[in-house]
């Protein structure tokens, strides 16, 4: 008897010790969570108070219309109708995002930019030559999106950019009629942001989605001194090939573009490169062993000119990409390398090779996350298409911050060593938010 | 026989514990649940993560997946996220690029409630959603998850 005691209050205190304990506790996230839950609810009663009173309006209006005894709900009917209402009303947050089924987003950057040159730089927008820093706004993004049918949906990003002395200049970034036939098969019509490597695909134009203040010179968009035909005006195939664990994926894309691309010395120079249409073709691994693993290459081809030169001089430009990517766990490990071949058509045999890499690692901490850079382009001083970038190479490192869900600061430092130039150092801050 | 007397008294101990802890992780357990009609009947704990993280959008008939999940804060919240590998946070922000890049049209539904869940999986025929095993009730098609059923020793979604 004496040892049945024993072990059953043994027991009954290992079993105290090791049963899971509820895991309610008062830290500042679960307490955040809370409140939040108790607001969403709060809201989700106004909704539904709000949607009772318009039905009895609706009621009494009928009443007082002599229409017929409205039929009280059936109780025991199934909830099919309020169940469809309910789904098909998301949460409050998104329901505030939507406005007669076009649902919306927007984005916005405030940058502050100091370089140790007066000379100045584009892929800076605003920045006023013989001034060493300056505010500018960057790109304030709209983005609208809308259902169609199950499968077709239209999506729009719309840009204001600044231009030179505070001006903004409108872009369509983006205007797709999208048909997803099954994961297979995804069609895209209109104007697309070319699918040439990761970080086009990953950050699309918003500041906010980066974690860098900007993009690495190479991913910049064309108009900004950017390398890369960054969007074009076509057709677009994406889909996954059945590939068991290796999650294989493949991207297709024809259509013309016309990238205008001004010099990067700010000497108010272009080069409009008059591209023909456009191929490029590519494939991505996710494999499922290790999520958060991406591994791709493209290949792109088109033929272009230098303005500047004539039209009639051509070049079969080929840009080969190779990227590996890991984002998962609050880690952000992105390496993508270049190799853009501008082959001369007529009249000379010239072929220039420049190559490009970017590389970036950053980890998230709470609400910061620390970041470091390391980008490189080698254009050829001969190659007249790229005659403004030259050598470039340095590091960048700072830090993001995230305020709360929808603002984010950011710092970073940039160090860029330049062939035949002073070294330029930079500081950049930045505001970066969506709504 | 004072050694073995204790010998078993320490076994016995150790079986209980291994037993309690067994049985509090399956009360922990979390359903992977869609409409009835769905033929689908198993699927790997990688097919679930791509499905909640939407990259995959259709089921193998061709019925687009809808995807609803819990406010934050909730158990079912919890699991997901420990299934995609993120905070709450890296959710949100992954949401809102996977609809940025045009990868996907909103955000998965979230829903205050498992009866909400409930009703949803009835309305639409390609829904999915994650369902504490304490709430899992009839008219929901409870899934496989690597060859085992909520409740079952070594599930993979708690």
């Amino acid at each position: 008897m004496r040892h049945i005691t024993w072990t059953a209050t043994v027991l009954l205190l290992l079993s105290s010790l090791c049963y899971p304990q509820d895991t309610t506790s008062t830290d500042p996230e679960t307490i955040r969570q809370l409140v939040q839950q108790v607001n969403d609810l709060q809201e989700r009663v106004k909704l539904l108070e709000s949607q009772k009173k318009e039905f009895q309006q609706k009621e009494s209006q009928q009443n007082h219309a002599g229409a017929s005894t409205p039929t009280p709900p059936d109780p025991l009917a199934p909830p099919v109708e309020s169940a469809d209402q309910t789904a098909s009303a998301p949460t409050v947050a998104q329901e505030t995002r939507q406005v007669h089924g076009i649902q919306w987003r927007g984005f916005g950057e405030v940058d502050y930019k100091a370089l140790n040159r007066r000379a100045p730089e584009l892929g800076t927008y605003g920045f006023v030559p013989g001034s060493q820093a300056n505010f500018y706004s960057g790109d304030f993004g709209l983005f609208l999106t809308s259902r169609l049918t199950d499968k077709a949906s239209v999506l729009s990003e719309i840009v204001f950019e600044e231009a030179d002395a505070q001006s903004y200049r409108l872009d369509l970034r983006r205007l797709l009629l999208k048909y997803d036939y099954n994961d297979h098969l995804k069609m895209s019509f209109g104007r697309y942001q070319t699918n040439i490597g990761y970080y086009n695909w990953a950050f699309r134009s918003a500041a906010w989605l980066q974690t860098t203040a900007d993009r690495p010179l190479v991913m910049e968009f064309a108009t900004n001194g950017g390398l890369l035909p960054t969007q074009a005006i076509g057709v677009s195939l994406t889909g996954s090939v059945p590939s068991g664990k290796l999650g294989l994926n493949y991207v297709a894309e024809y259509g013309s573009s016309d990238t205008v691309r001004p010099d990067l010395t700010g000497d108010r120079k272009v080069t409009d490169e008059n591209n023909g249409n456009q191929v490029n073709v590519g494939f991505f691994l996710r494999p499922d062993p290790i999520p958060g693993l991406q591994i791709g290459a493209s290949y792109y081809h088109d033929k272009i000119s230098d303005f500047v030169q004539g039209p009639s001089l051509r070049y079969g430009q080929t840009i080969v990409n190779g990227y590996i990517v890991y984002v998962a766990h609050g880690i952000e490990f992105l390496n993508e390398g270049f190799l853009i071949r501008d082959a001369a058509l007529h009249f000379s045999n010239a072929v220039f090779n420049t190559p490009a890499f970017y590389s970036q690692i950053s980890k998230q901490f709470g609400h910061i996350r620390p970041f470091f850079r390391y980008q490189y382009v080698n254009a050829s001083s001969n190659n007249l298409i790229y005659d403004d970038v030259g050598l470039r190479y340095g590091p960048s490192f700072g830090a993001r911050y995230d305020l709360n869900e929808y603002v984010a600061f950011k710092a970073q430092l940039d160090h860029n060593v330049r062939r035949d130039e002073p070294d330029l150092n930079g500081l950049q801050l930045q505001l970066a938010f969506t709504f | 026989m004072r050694t073995k007397t204790l010998l078993i008294r320490l076994v016995f101990c150790l079986t209980s514990l291994v037993c309690i802890r067994v049985a509090a992780a399956q009360a922990n357990d979390v359903a992977v649940v869609v409409n009835d009609h769905n033929s689908v009947t198993k699927m790997s704990k990688a097919e679930l993560r791509k499905i909640f993280a939407g990259e995959e959008r259709s089921w193998a008939a061709g019925v687009p997946i809808r995807v609803f999940v819990r406010a934050p804060g909730t158990h079912e919240r919890g699991a997901l996220l420990k299934l995609l590998g993120m905070t709450e946070n890296e959710y949100k922000q992954y949401w809102t690029s996977q609809v940025f890049r045009g990868e996907a049209r909103a955000e998965p539904s979230t829903l205050p409630s498992n009866g909400m869940q409930r009703e949803a999986l009835a309305a639409f025929p390609g829904a999915v959603a994650l369902v504490s095993i304490e709430d899992v009730k009839p008219g929901m098609k409870v899934l496989r998850v690597e060859g085992r059923m909520p409740g079952e020793a070594g599930y993979a979604l708690n």
